[in-house]
């Protein structure tokens, strides 16, 4: 079942990561990978640079509110934040390949995890 | 040819040898069929966590394909966890219809019940209901058709079967013995939180568990994922009868990457960051070295261990026939107290998943270039002693009475 987050607000003073909502505000880690794993070179640096100079901001605002308590909004940053954790390797360590170099296939690794939320 | 100063673990085991080992017992189908029987049929293997099944009634059915079996594991009222194979005394049908290799469910008044014709067994194993009982000849008596028991003892929150028919075998703390001890202590129940993945992998088991049995390929197959760890050496190896352990030290060398280096601030997940005061039992990197990363135990046969500051995790590899084997990874961390740390955990986990895949990535080759024929040794450096204390401890098992 696909989970992307549909409407489109983000908390106050994130306002310019809007664009980025519809592609990468994903609920489920195995959704989030799949993104990653279907996305260009382009679109995950893209994506990268536009969330890593707001990661800090990303991750004091979200502590403004008790762990899986997350409002609706907030819940859709901190998806995105999420997106940035499963992109950051691709461009700081595998130099944008959006697979992991010389792996196994992922599509036959089942995360037991993959479908929970957050 | 090449005379090295000194192989240090040859020298402190040298009843292991230091010559080619042959491939032939990970391609041979009559050599996986001694194994099973003589290894899998008889030894303790575990098949879950007590945290799985933390209440009264709840069960967890594992699926074990190399026996052609699955076992029920049921927490009973007495708190006690029991195991027994899934099979019902009426007609042999499976008790638990099951999805998949592992499969959950509670019952508050801890039975379980054979979907077919509904006789209700208890947490005992006892069978205390059958439906039109009074149809049954007097030769049936409930009292004589409890479910099969399966060995079933737990160590430190591990919940461990031996199929042994036997009514009596090794006890699971005397088979585990000095290991049993030296990864006692550790607080696997303070650290929940769990990333769980398996696959099938089309190789031998042993094939899978030699691959991640060392640390000689860190900086070849990690040079991706693990760019600023290289293996500083293998420390305080101790063979502990059919059991192994080692530290596994890694340098860490260059800075951590922009978004590495956040995550590391938060939360200490990752095994290639720095990280704090020890929780590690005294046993355990004895020598408190700066460099040290994890402890990699085998418990064997088929379980990988590890234990680290705030991390543990565990390989399994579960032989579903001589070229095929079922995966299963789990990492486990603290539960995370804030959104940030919930997010730093993401980070690690990742990362981690993309070492796990390159690890993966050689087995499938591994197995077939083996089938090829074309090298029937394999050549094993002083650091991959585990590996070679794993096939010396294996014939010793196939070659017993």
């Amino acid at each position: 079942m696909n989970s992307t987050i549909t409407a489109t607000s983000l908390p106050k003073s994130f306002e310019t990561l809007e664009t980025l909502v519809p592609q990468w505000a994903l609920a489920t880690q195995n959704e989030r990978q799949q993104k990653r794993i279907n996305s260009s070179t382009g679109e995950l640096q893209a994506f990268y640079d536009a969330v890593l100079p707001r990661l800090e901001d990303i991750l004091a605002h979200v502590d403004k509110f008790p762990l899986n308590e997350l409002p609706a909004d907030s819940f859709r940053l901190f998806t995105m934040a999420l997106s940035l954790a499963e992109v950051a390797p691709h461009i700081e360590l595998y130099k944008g390949d959006p697979k992991v170099p010389h792996s196994f296939d992922e599509s036959r690794f089942v995360a037991e995890h993959g479908d929970v939320r957050g | 040819m090449n005379a090295p100063a000194e192989l240090k673990w040859a020298k402190k085991y040298p009843e292991l040898g230091t010559g080619p080992v042959p491939v032939e017992s990970c391609i041979s189908p009559e050599f996986y069929e001694v194994e099973r029987e003589k290894v899998f049929m008889k030894t303790w293997l575990k098949v879950g966590r007590v945290e799985e099944i933390a209440n009264v009634g709840d069960y967890k059915v594992k699926k074990l394909n190399f026996a052609k079996t699955s076992i029920i594991l049921i927490r009973g009222k007495d708190q006690k966890i029991r195991g027994f194979h899934n099979a019902c005394s009426h007609r042999g049908n499976k008790v638990v219809v099951e999805s998949g290799e592992e499969t959950f469910g509670k019952s508050k008044a801890a039975v379980v019940t054979c979907r077919f014709h509904g006789w209700v067994y208890n947490a005992e194993g006892a069978l205390v209901n059958v439906p039109e009982e009074e149809k049954f000849s007097p030769c049936f008596t409930k009292e004589e058709n409890d479910l099969t028991k399966v060995h079933t003892d737990v160590w430190e929150g591990f919940i461990f079967v031996n199929l042994d028919p036997s009514p009596e075998v090794t006890p699971l703390k005397e088979y585990l013995g000095e290991m049993g001890e030296h990864l006692s202590n550790f607080p696997y129940d303070k650290l929940t939180k769990c990333f769980s993945y398996y696959t099938y992998l089309d190789c031998n088991w042993k094939v899978a568990h030699d691959a991640f049995a060392e640390a000689y390929h860190v900086a070849t197959i990690h040079a991706g994922s693990f760019p600023n760890a290289f293996s500083s050496g293998l420390s305080d190896v101790q063979l502990m009868g059919p059991h192994r352990t080692t530290a596994i030290c890694l340098s860490l060398k260059a800075e951590p990457t922009p978004v590495a280096k956040i995550a590391n601030g938060l939360a200490a997940a990752s095994l290639v960051a720095k990280r704090g005061a020890s929780m590690l039992p005294p046993s355990i990197n004895p020598s408190r070295r700066e460099d040290f990363s994890f402890e990699l135990s085998v418990l064997f046969p088929n379980l990988l261990v590890h234990v680290a500051e705030n991390i543990w995790f565990t390989h399994q590899f579960w032989p579903m026939g001589p070229g095929k084997t079922l995966w299963e990874g789990k990492y486990y961390l603290a539960e995370p107290k804030t959104n940030s740390q919930r997010w730093a955990l993401e980070f690690a986990q990742c990362l981690q998943r993309n070492a796990w895949l390159e690890d993966t990535a050689t087995m499938e080759d591994t197995q077939i270039a083996m089938e090829s024929g074309a090298k029937k040794f394999m050549h094993l450096q002083d650091d991959e002693i585990l590996i070679r204390h794993g096939y010396h401890t294996l014939e010793n098992y196939v070659h017993a009475k």
